[in-house]
């Protein structure tokens, strides 16, 4: 006799890494941007330098962005990009969110 | 945006992800220096075709003439157009923070040269052996014919930059681009002085076309 395992709710897998909403904006961004700055991170999530810092380490410690320092001309230069272990992490969280939203929908109904 | 994670309002984190890709894609587009490029690739032409095309016209006043102008001046043209809008477009885009997304619609304009090309030898090859047709064409080859020509491929190519931009306005744009090239829509202008007065109208329209889009995308960013 086989137990019938009931599927998971869409909640017990979600990545407290990424389902929180700057670091999923981070994603986001750097997904649709392929390669993104610094400062235009900041200025699109509204955020502190120091405050963006601490997010965008989180993503890198995990491995989901690869940070670049560099210079253009005389002006320093971050740029953020996802990695492939980002890109599916970022897949993943919108197809969460998405059958959370279906979920919800289907028990209001 | 605040730092808070709201595991409880996944339609929220959604849409708002939705916005953020879509300012994002906004922010890399440039469409008007590629239209502003072609169109300039456009009117350069004119002199090329026009003291380029020979024309050997009989007593009878009928003529034969070959536009070997458009076949120096497009491909090495269109090379050189493409390089330059995909290194602007990058430059300008990355002048904003963020990477374009350029170089497939560069590669796939460089790749529809060579799509001319091969349709202008197929025709040489075919006429090498063939007398020229009596009657005019079907529309359908004419159609075709003005797809390949250098006019219809820098539509095309258009069509994929729209795509890959997820651009709206360029695709409508684009579309009625193709619309005034392949139809063609030359607003009542012609023109039978010569053989090389014949496509001056077309010409000088379709680069105008490109020409008033450039300077509506430019309009349109300042906004």
């Amino acid at each position: 006799m086989t137990a019938e395992t009931e599927p998971s709710h869409p909640v017990t897998g979600l990545d407290d890494v990424v389902h929180q909403r700057v670091r999923l904006g981070i994603l986001t961004i750097a997904h649709e941007a392929r390669r993104v700055e610094f400062g235009y991170l900041r200025g699109q999530l509204q955020l502190t330098a120091g405050n963006l810092s601490q997010h965008l380490g989180v993503l890198e410690t995990a491995g989901l962005i690869d940070v670049e320092k560099g210079y253009e001309g005389k002006r320093g230069r971050t740029w953020i990009t996802l990695t492939a272990a980002g890109r599916t992490a970022l897949a993943e969280e919108i197809a969460r969110l998405k059958l959370l939203i279906a979920r919800v929908e289907t028990t209001d109904g | 945006m605040t730092t808070d994670a709201v595991p409880g309002d996944p339609r929220r984190l959604l849409s708002e992800v939705h916005d953020l890709a879509h300012r994002v894609r906004r922010d890399q587009r440039v469409t008007w220096v590629a239209l502003l490029v072609l169109a300039v690739v456009t009117f350069a032409a004119i002199p090329f075709d026009w003291f380029g095309m020979q024309v050997d016209c009989a007593p009878t006043g009928e003529c034969e003439f070959s536009r070997d102008g458009v076949l120096y001046y497009w491909p090495p043209a269109l090379l050189v157009a493409y390089a330059a809008i995909a290194y602007v477009y990058r430059r300008i885009a990355r002048s904003r923070g963020v990477d374009a997304r350029v170089l497939p619609y560069a590669i796939t304009g460089a790749a529809l040269i060579l799509v001319f090309l091969a349709a202008w030898i197929a025709v040489r090859v075919y006429l090498a052996d063939n007398p020229p047709p009596t009657e005019p064409l079907p529309y359908g080859w004419l159609v075709l014919d003005r797809l390949v020509a250098p006019w219809g491929i820098i539509g095309v190519a258009l069509l994929v930059l729209a795509r890959l931009e997820r651009n709206t306005g360029l695709l409508l744009f684009t579309l009625g681009y193709l619309a005034v090239v392949l139809v063609p829509i030359d607003f009542g202008w012609q023109a039978h002085q010569s053989v090389q007065a014949e496509f001056l109208p077309q010409q000088v329209i379709n680069g105008l076309v490109l020409l008033l889009g450039a300077a509506g995308f430019a309009l349109a960013r300042r906004r």
